[in-house]
């Protein structure tokens, strides 16, 4: 009796949870919802004219977009090669001691709040970017994809590190007995075994990569032309609700498609979660089927 | 065993409930509050632009702090304390509010609508003073030696991206691109810039938005080409490290900004309804004083004669 009453329980608050979740779906929906049956969804995602005050406003959110899928997967392009390499130094070849101090770091870097790297972003990459480069002004795409590297980083190297670590030991062993060296059985077994894993570690990362604010806010320059290049000024997403939510009239045209881009926004990262849950579902079949 | 189970559901029931509960919880207390706040008439009620309410929230905590009561700032009014709300929510929100009645006085940081005005004919407009944009520029940007004086027209080039590099402004200048640095759209500044210098062309997409006015200063600071509309405290407060340019022969100076001759400006202004009641005055009063104007001119704004 006392048992069914705590499953019940639990499967209230777990269940209120996801609620909760779904509440702020709706909510984003029903704010955003004039502006996308004015518009229409083509209208606001591909458009890249952003005018939220002209009459009639021209609401367009594609160059924010663009410029959200620029700086995140430019972060990941460079933290990829990077933090697997790390994952594979600290899983295989690292020395125990060595591991356990980096471990550590890396749990630091992570709770490193935003606003310090983009600050730090702010008065360093810039300023570095216009003096070496001659660009007229150094914030770009590119300069915000290198701080989300930063940030990014800890996240792949403890989620590779594990997927690398669940790749059972007998492996190992196996390899030892036949007499191949460590690279070949890191590259040609641990890695292919690994692989959903250590996919699943570079998703979630875009996942943060992309909704990460206030380092983005004051390094990607916000301007609203349409990012050509990697180089190019641009605002994404996140940066462009921080900017504008506080100023927008509640309820007017403006407010709505702050609302619309939030939802853009959240269907992305949202859509990345379940692709992750998907490949992880996929993991253990292919481990036990070899 | 049976304790700690006991334990986990209490808290469960605790969360769960405290989930629920935080949802409803948005629409009481302010009725309730108002129902306090509605009964003595000794308390004032103040709220609108998010330029001018820190300016008057930090004018409300000394006056109660120096008074605490009301008849200490004039005997004939009753032994009652000085409560003073303040709150902020746009300019366009404080002129709503004063008209009906859900503020005492309305915080407006814009010149009041001829169609506002003809909802409060009784009402009194007191301008406080005045936040102005000055046009800054780096102080080792040679522009300040050609031509320290820029027309109305040129600046809205520049800003519209019709004029694209220094040397396009004048032969003299370096073949380098104009940084254009501007707050985000929509705020309260880049809405002065709009109606003053624009006028309905847009700002060039090209322009870098900048997430506050500090940090708008500090680019135009670090930025050699960068070229920016600062509001004149900071101007002040960073002195050596931004020049300013003028605009139409007009220097940005606190007599050519109260004058009202320098244009990319906004008056900050208090509304009220009616005639203001014995003690609105009075903080009106207090307001205005040689003491009050001093404050406003320490938050950065250049303070109504």
């Amino acid at each position: 009796m006392k048992n069914r009453l705590v499953k019940i329980i639990c499967f209230s608050v777990s269940s209120l949870a996801t609620l909760l979740l779904l509440a702020i779906v709706a909510f984003m929906v029903k704010e955003s919802w004039p502006v996308w049956h004015s518009l229409g969804v083509g209208a606001i995602v591909t458009g890249t004219d952003w005018h939220p005050m002209a009459n009639p406003p021209q609401l367009g959110i594609g160059t924010m977009i663009l410029s959200t899928l620029w700086s995140a997967l430019g972060a990941i392009m460079l933290a990829t090669p990077l933090g697997l390499g790390a994952a594979i130094f600290l899983a295989e070849f690292a020395p125990p001691w060595l591991a356990r101090l980096i471990r550590p770091v890396l749990n630091i870097l992570t709770g490193i709040p935003s606003v310090v790297y983009g600050f730090v972003g702010a008065a360093v990459l810039v300023k570095f970017f216009e003096v070496s480069f001659g660009m007229p002004s150094g914030e770009s795409l590119f300069c915000a994809s290198l701080i989300l590297t930063v940030m990014v980083l800890p996240y792949i190297i403890t989620n590779s590190e594990a997927a690398l670590r669940a790749v059972p030991n007998q492996y190992r062993e196996t390899a030892l007995a036949v007499g191949v060296s460590k690279q070949y059985l890191t590259i040609k077994v641990l890695l292919p075994l690994a692989k959903k894993g250590l996919v699943g570690a570079i998703i979630l990362a875009f996942g943060r990569a992309a909704g990460e604010t206030m380092a983005v806010l004051m390094l990607a320059g916000n301007t609203l032309v349409l990012p050509t290049s990697w180089f190019s000024k641009g605002e994404p997403l996140s940066a462009l609700i921080a900017l504008e939510l506080g100023t927008s009239v509640v309820g007017s045209a403006h407010y709505q498609a702050l609302f619309a881009a939030g939802l853009v926004l959240l269907v992305f990262v949202t859509a990345i979660n379940i692709l992750l849950n998907v490949i992880r579902n996929g993991k253990r079949n292919v481990v036990s089927k070899r | 065993m049976f304790k700690s189970k006991v334990l986990n559901l209490l808290l469960m029931l605790a969360l769960a409930l405290s989930l629920l509960v935080g949802c409803g919880q948005n629409e009481q207390p302010s009725a309730e509050q108002a129902k306090d706040t509605a009964a003595p008439e000794q308390s004032i009620k103040i709220g609108g632009s998010s330029t001018l309410a820190p300016v008057i929230a930090q004018l409300a905590n000394e006056y109660t702090e120096e008074y605490g009561t009301w008849n200490k700032v004039d005997a004939s009014l009753p032994e009652e304390p000085i409560v003073i709300f303040v709150s902020t929510g746009g300019s366009g929100f404080g002129v709503k509010s004063a008209i009906n009645g859900t503020f005492d006085i309305g915080l407006v940081s814009r010149s009041i609508k001829d169609e506002e005005k003809e909802q409060i004919p009784n009402g009194q407009l007191i301008k406080v003073g005045t936040d102005a944009l000055a046009i800054a520029v780096n102080p080792e940007n040679p522009v300040l030696q050609v031509k320290p004086n820029l027309t109305t027209e040129e600046l809205k080039g520049i800003f519209a991206g019709e004029i694209k590099t220094w040397k396009e402004l004048d032969p003299q200048l370096p073949d380098r691109q104009i940084v254009l640095a501007i707050r985000d759209l929509g705020g309260g500044a880049s809405e002065v810039f709009d109606t003053t210098v624009m006028q309905g062309t847009p700002v060039a997409k090209e322009a870098i938005q900048l997430p506050s006015m500090g940090a708008l200063a500090g680019k135009v600071m670090e930025n050699v080409d960068a070229i920016g509309y600062v509001s004149t405290g900071f101007v002040d407060q960073n002195q050596g490290k931004i020049a300013v340019l003028s605009i139409d022969g007009v220097e940005p100076t606190d007599e050519n900004i109260a004058s009202d001759q320098y244009k990319i400006s906004r008056p900050l202004i208090m509304v009220t309804k009616d005639q203001p009641t014995a003690q609105q005055q009075k903080f009106i009063d207090f307001v205005m004083s040689a003491e009050g104007l001093a404050v406003v001119k320490e938050m950065g704004f250049v303070p109504a004669k």
